[in-house]
C-alpha cells in the first residue's frame, strides 16, 4: 500500500512570537527538505486543516506566521510552546532562489503577503553576497498590523527598503500603498533582475500593472496565489483554475502563467 | 311565463335555479377534477343543444351548463346518463340504483382537487384518485359535505376553506451518508416552508416537530439524500367555510394520517350528520354542523371505529378564528 | 467464451461471487425519486440479477462505490488518530461503457494528478472489476459517441440482459469456472454506434481565445436559469471534488473523525476563503467553469481525452432543464464564430 500523504505528523512548537494581536509566528522543530514559498497543511485532529505558508526556514526548524480568522487558526492560537503542531507537507511550488542569485531582486509585499516571502528575504539577508541588490517594498494597513518588525528593521542594513502604511504616518513608514512607491525602484539601472509580488489579489494585480508600466517584462515577475484549498495534493478540486492546480503548480507562479489564470 | 316548478326537487337533481324563470344550470360532477378530455364533446353537446351554448368552470370544479329550459331537463338527464355511468359508476365505483334521471342528490358536493402529482412537481400524491375513492363514500347522499383535496401543503385547492380539506404530506427521510451538507434543503425549507432544517458539523439536522411535509427538501437535494417515505400521509383540515355571516379558515384536525384513516372518517360523516341533524338532511355547512355537535363529540363520532396509524396526530381542541360580519368594528364610513 | 445463462443460474453464480465480492449494480428505489411517485435508480449491492436496472439510466453513477459521498479518512480518539479501515471484500460493479470510461477519468485525478496516489481512492479502486452491461437503447441525453467513450475493454464479464436469460461473455479467467457447465453461445458485446444526440466540441487553441470564451454573453443566460443546486456534479461520473472536514461526535466530544464529502463547483462557497472572498461569484461563472473543465481544460492538462464521457446524467438530473449537450454545442458555435472573427 502506498504511503498516505494526507496523514498529519506532529511537530513540536519551540517558540511563539506575537507579531500582532491576531498574527503569531509559530516555530516548530522540523528537519525537512523545504523550499522558500512552499506551504504546509496545518492539520489539527478533530478541528481541521488550513494551508499556511512557510515564513521562516532554519537548520532544524520551520516558522509559520498564522492569522487567526477561523476554526483551525483559532485552535492553533490555543497551542503553547512544548505542544505539538500537526501538519503535513511541504506542498507546492517555490520561489526559484537560484535564479534570483547574482541579480537584482525587487520584492513587493502587502500585509500577510510578507509571510510567504519572508524566508526568501532572510535567505538573502544572510547571504547578501549572493544578490546584487534587493529592493523591498512592504506595506501594511496600519501600525497594529505590521508584521516581522524586528526583521524589517534588520533588513534596512542590507536592502533598499520602503515600508508603507495605508493611511497612518509613523516613523520609518511612508503613507500610501506599495504601488505608489514602485516608481522609486531604479529598474533602468538593473541589468538583470526579478520582481516578486505577494499580497491580496487586488494588490497583486495593481502592483503587476505598475511594474509592467515601468518596463519590467512578464518573465521577470513572480507572484504567490492564495486560493481555497482542501487537500493540497491535487485531488479535491477547490484550488483549480482552468488546467492549473494552485496547490500543485502554485502557489508561486511566474507572471507569464499567472496572468492567464482567470477564475 | 306561467311556471309551476318544484325548484327544490330540481336542485336535488343538480339543476340550479336561474334568474330567468324556467331556466336552470346543470352541474355535472367531476370528482377530483380530472377526467378524459373525450367527455368534453358530451358537455359541448348538452350546452349547445339544450343550454345557452356556454359553460362555466364551476367554482367546485363541475361542468356547469346554464340556460337549460325546464321542459328539456328530462332529455338532458337521459343524455348525460352515459357520462354519469362513466364517471360515477366506472371511475368511482359508486353504487347507483338508477342513472336515467340525472344526478340523484346534491347533498354531497363535488370534491375539488388540484392536479396533484399526476403533473405537479410539488404534489405529494394523486389527488384525483383519492377524490374518486371518496366519491364512493359520499355520493349519492342528501347529507351535505364539501371536500377539497390538495396535493401538498401549498394548498392550491383551498383545503383550508372547506368542510374537510385533505392535504398530501410526505414523511421525509434523510440519508446521512448521501448528504453533502450543501444546505440547499435548508434554503428551500426556509424559503417555502417551516424552517425546520439547520446544519451541524457538515450535515443536516431537523426539528421534526414542525415539518410541514411539503417535500421541498427532496426537490432541491442534489444527491437524493432526502427522499419521501413511500407511504402517503395526509393532513385533515376541518370546518373551513366562506359565507355571508362568519367565514373562517379551517383548522388542523389530523396530521400524518394514512389513507385508511381518511376513508374511515369520511365513511363516518353521514352517520355523524344524521345523528346531529336528527336524520333530517337539511343544508348546513360542515363547519356549522361540527359547531352544533361540539368539537369533542365530533371527534369521538368521526373517529369511531377508525384505527389511527401510529404516526397520527389528533387535535386536542380547536380554537376557531371567525370573521364576524355583524361586528366589523374596524370598518367605518368614509363620510361621517 | 460466451454463455447463455438463465436468471436462476446467474443468481446462483451471484451467491457464490458474493462470498468474495461486494456486487454493485444500479437498482430501483421505488418512490424515492425527486418528485412524488417517481423512482430513484442508483448503485447499491444486489442480491439478485433481477434487481439490476439495465434498461433505464441510473440517476447516479457508480462513482459513489469508489469515491463514496461521505468517507471517513481518520478516526480520532483522545490521544491518537488512526486511518479508517475497509473490509477485505473485492468489488464487482455492473456498468455501461461510459461509466467505466468515467472511472478512468477519476483514476487520472486520484491516482495521477500531482504525481501522487490518493490512498482512500486506491484502496477501493484496486478491488474493482467491471461487469459490462450492454446498452440496449441509446437514451436521448447520451452523447458517448461524441466523447469517444462508448467503448471499453476494461471488463471481466459482459452481459446482455434478456427477459429470462442472459448472454454472458467471460473475459476474465477468474470467472470462467462459474459458467463451465452452461451452454456456449456466439455472443459478442455490441457497443453503441450512434447517438440521437451529437455534440461538437469547441476548439480553443490559445489563451487569447479562452479569454474571449470567458466573456461570452451565453454564460449570463445561466444566471437566471441555474439555481446552483449541484445536481449535475453529483450525478456526473467524472466529478471528483470533495471537501475535507473534521467532526466531533456529539455523544463524546473527545472523539471524532476526519472525513471527506463530495463538493460541487456549482455551489457558491466552493472557492470561498477565510474572510468570505470567493472567486466565481455567479451561476454564470460556475457554469462556465464546469463546462470548460469537462470539455476543455481537463484535456489541456492530461492530454488524451476530455473529462466528460457523455453519459448525460447532468442533463437528466437538472431540475431547471439545462441540457449539457446543448450547452456544449452553443459554446462550440460561439467559439466558431469567434474564430471566424479572428480570421
Ligand atoms: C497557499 C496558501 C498559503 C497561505 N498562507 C497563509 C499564511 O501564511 N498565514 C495565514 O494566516 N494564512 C495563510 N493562508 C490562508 C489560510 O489558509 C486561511 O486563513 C485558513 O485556511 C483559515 O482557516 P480556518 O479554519 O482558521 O478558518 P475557517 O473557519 O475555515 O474559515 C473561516 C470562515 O469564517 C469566515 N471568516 C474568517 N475570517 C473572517 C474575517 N476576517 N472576516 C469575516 N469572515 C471571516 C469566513 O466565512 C471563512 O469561511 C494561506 C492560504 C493558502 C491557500
Ligand atoms: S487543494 Fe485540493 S486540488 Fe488543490
Amino acid at each position: 500500500m502506498s504511503e498516505n500523504i494526507s496523514l498529519p505528523k506532529p511537530y513540536k512548537i519551540t517558540d511563539i512570537i506575537k507579531e500582532t494581536e491576531i498574527e503569531y509566528t509559530f516555530r516548530v522543530e522540523a528537519d525537512l527538505e523545504v523550499e522558500h514559498g512552499q506551504f504546509f497543511q496545518i492539520s489539527l485532529p478533530k478541528v481541521g486543516e488550513a494551508p499556511i505558508s512557510i515564513s521562516g526556514i532554519g537548520d532544524n526548524w520551520l516558522e509559520f506566521t498564522i492569522r487567526k480568522v477561523g476554526k483551525v487558526t483559532n485552535e492553533v492560537f490555543e497551542l503553547e510552546v512544548g505542544e505539538n503542531l500537526f501538519m503535513r507537507g511541504p506542498y507546492g511550488s517555490s520561489f526559484p532562489i537560484n535564479e534570483y542569485k547574482d541579480k537584482d531582486l525587487v520584492v513587493i509585499a502587502g500585509g500577510t503577503g510578507v509571510s510567504p516571502v519572508r524566508s526568501t528575504l532572510k535567505y538573502f539577508y544572510e547571504n547578501s553576497d549572493s544578490i546584487k541588490s534587493l529592493y523591498l517594498i512592504a506595506g501594511f494597513k496600519d501600525e497594529d498590523s505590521i508584521l516581522f518588525e524586528e526583521d524589517l528593521e534588520k533588513f534596512k542594513s542590507e536592502f533598499n527598503t520602503i515600508y508603507t502604511l495605508d493611511k497612518e504616518k509613523i516613523d520609518g513608514f511612508e503613507v500610501g500603498f506599495v504601488t505608489d512607491h514602485i516608481a522609486k525602484v531604479p529598474f533602468d539601472s538593473f541589468e538583470n533582475y526579478n520582481v516578486i509580488i505577494v499580497g491580496p489579489p487586488v494588490m497583486m494585480d495593481a502592483a503587476a500593472k505598475e511594474v509592467l508600466k515601468n518596463g519590467v517584462v512578464e518573465e521577470k515577475i513572480w507572484v504567490s496565489f492564495e486560493r481555497k484549498m482542501s487537500c493540497a495534493i491535487g485531488k479535491c478540486g477547490h484550488c483549480k483554475i482552468d488546467e492549473t492546480y494552485v496547490c500543485l503548480e502554485g502557489p508561486v507562479f511566474n507572471y507569464t502563467k499567472a496572468k492567464d489564470l482567470l477564475d | 311565463m306561467n311556471h309551476d316548478i318544484n325548484i327544490g326537487k330540481l336542485q336535488r337533481n343538480c339543476f340550479r335555479q336561474s334568474k330567468v324563470p324556467g331556466e336552470f344550470m346543470l352541474q355535472m360532477r367531476v370528482p377530483g377534477a380530472v377526467i378524459d378530455a373525450k367527455h368534453l364533446s358530451l358537455v359541448q353537446h348538452v350546452a349547445e343543444t339544450w343550454g345557452n351554448g356556454k359553460f362555466h368552470i364551476g367554482t367546485r370544479q363541475t361542468f356547469s351548463l346554464p340556460g337549460i329550459k325546464y321542459e328539456n331537463i328530462d332529455a338532458v338527464n337521459e343524455y348525460i346518463k352515459s357520462y354519469i355511468e362513466a364517471i360515477e359508476v366506472e371511475l368511482c365505483d359508486v353504487e347507483m340504483d338508477d342513472t336515467d334521471k340525472g344526478y340523484p342528490t346534491i347533498g354531497a358536493r363535488n370534491t375539488t382537487a388540484c392536479i396533484g402529482n399526476q403533473h405537479c412537481i410539488k404534489g405529494n400524491f394523486d389527488t384525483t384518485s383519492l377524490a374518486r375513492k371518496l366519491e364512493k363514500l359520499i355520493f349519492p347522499s342528501n347529507y351535505h359535505i364539501k371536500m377539497s383535496v390538495a396535493g401538498c401543503p401549498n394548498d392550491c385547492s383551498k383545503a383550508h376553506f372547506t368542510d374537510f380539506g385533505i392535504i398530501g404530506i410526505a414523511k421525509m427521510e434523510y440519508d446521512y451518508g448521501r448528504c453533502i451538507g450543501c444546505g440547499k434543503c435548508i434554503d428551500a425549507c426556509q424559503g417555502h416552508a417551516t424552517r425546520v432544517l439547520s446544519k451541524s458539523q457538515g450535515k443536516i439536522i431537523k426539528d421534526t416537530c414542525c415539518c410541514a411535509g411539503c417535500g421541498e427538501c427532496a426537490t432541491v437535494c442534489p444527491t437524493g439524500a432526502w427522499t419521501r417515505n413511500a407511504t402517503k400521509f395526509y393532513r385533515v383540515i376541518i370546518g373551513g367555510r366562506a359565507g355571508k355571516q362568519y367565514p373562517r379558515m379551517g383548522k388542523m384536525f389530523l396530521n400524518w394520517v394514512t389513507e385508511d384513516v381518511i376513508m374511515g372518517i369520511i365513511g363516518n360523516w353521514q352517520d355523524f350528520s344524521a345523528e346531529i341533524l336528527e336524520h333530517k338532511p337539511i343544508y348546513l355547512h360542515g363547519g356549522h354542523l361540527i359547531d352544533r355537535a361540539g368539537y369533542d363529540r365530533f371527534k369521538e363520532m368521526i373517529l369511531e371505529g377508525v384505527e389511527l396509524n401510529p404516526e397520527s396526530e389528533v387535535a386536542e381542541r380547536i380554537y376557531w378564528a371567525e370573521t364576524e360580519y355583524r361586528a366589523n368594528i374596524h370598518v367605518k364610513p368614509v363620510n361621517k | 467464451m460466451s454463455y447463455a445463462v438463465s436468471i436462476e443460474k446467474m443468481d446462483k453464480v451471484l451467491k457464490e461471487l458474493k462470498k468474495k465480492y461486494r456486487v454493485y449494480a444500479p437498482i430501483r428505489f421505488e418512490k424515492r425519486g425527486r418528485y412524488s411517485d417517481t423512482d430513484l435508480i442508483r448503485y447499491a449491492e444486489i442480491d439478485s440479477v433481477k434487481d439490476v436496472v439495465y434498461n433505464e439510466k441510473s440517476d447516479f453513477s457508480p462513482k459513489e462505490v469508489i469515491h463514496p459521498i461521505t468517507q471517513t479518512l481518520f478516526h480520532f480518539t483522545e490521544y491518537e488518530y488512526r486511518e479508517s479501515q475497509i473490509d477485505d471484500k473485492e468489488i464487482l460493479i455492473f456498468a455501461h461503457p461510459c461509466d467505466i470510461n468515467g472511472i478512468k477519468r477519476l483514476d487520472t485525478i486520484f491516482l495521477e494528478n500531482g504525481n501522487n496516489e490518493d490512498v482512500y481512492y486506491k484502496r477501493l479502486r484496486d478491488k474493482v472489476k467491471f461487469v459490462l452491461m450492454e446498452c440496449q437503447e441509446d437514451w436521448d441525453t447520451c452523447f458517448c459517441i461524441s466523447m469517444g467513450s462508448n467503448q471499453t475493454d476494461d471488463y471481466s464479464l459482459a452481459i446482455k440482459f434478456g427477459e429470462d436469460q442472459l448472454s454472458v461473455e467471460v473475459k476474465d479467467n477468474e470467472f470462467e469456472g462459474f459458467f463451465a457447465s452452461e451452454e456456449e453461445i456466439d455472443f459478442t458485446y455490441k457497443f453503441v454506434t450512434a447517438n440521437q444526440e451529437e455534440v461538437n466540441l469547441p476548439k480553443i487553441d490559445d489563451k487569447e481565445m479562452l479569454k474571449k470564451v470567458y466573456d461570452l454573453k451565453m454564460w449570463e443566460d445561466y444566471n437566471a436559469r441555474c439555481k446552483d443546486c449541484g445536481a449535475c456534479t453529483s450525478a456526473c461520473v467524472t466529478c471528483s471534488c470533495f471537501t475535507t472536514s473534521d467532526v466531533i461526535y456529539s455523544e463524546n466530544g473527545r472523539v471524532g473523525e476526519r472525513r471527506r464529502v463530495w463538493a460541487s463547483c456549482q455551489h457558491e462557497d466552493f472557492t470561498e476563503m477565510a474572510g468570505g472572498h470567493s472567486f466565481r461569484n455567479t451561476p454564470a461563472d460556475r457554469m462556465r467553469f464546469r463546462t470548460l473543465h469537462k470539455v476543455y481544460d481537463y484535456k489541456e492538462r492530461f492530454g488524451e481525452e476530455h473529462m466528460c464521457v457523455g453519459c448525460g446524467r447532468c442533463t437528466d438530473r437538472c431540475n431547471q432543464l439545462i441540457s449539457f449537450s446543448k450547452t456544449i454545442n452553443k459554446l462550440t458555435e460561439e467559439v466558431n464564430r469567434l474564430q471566424k472573427e479572428v480570421n
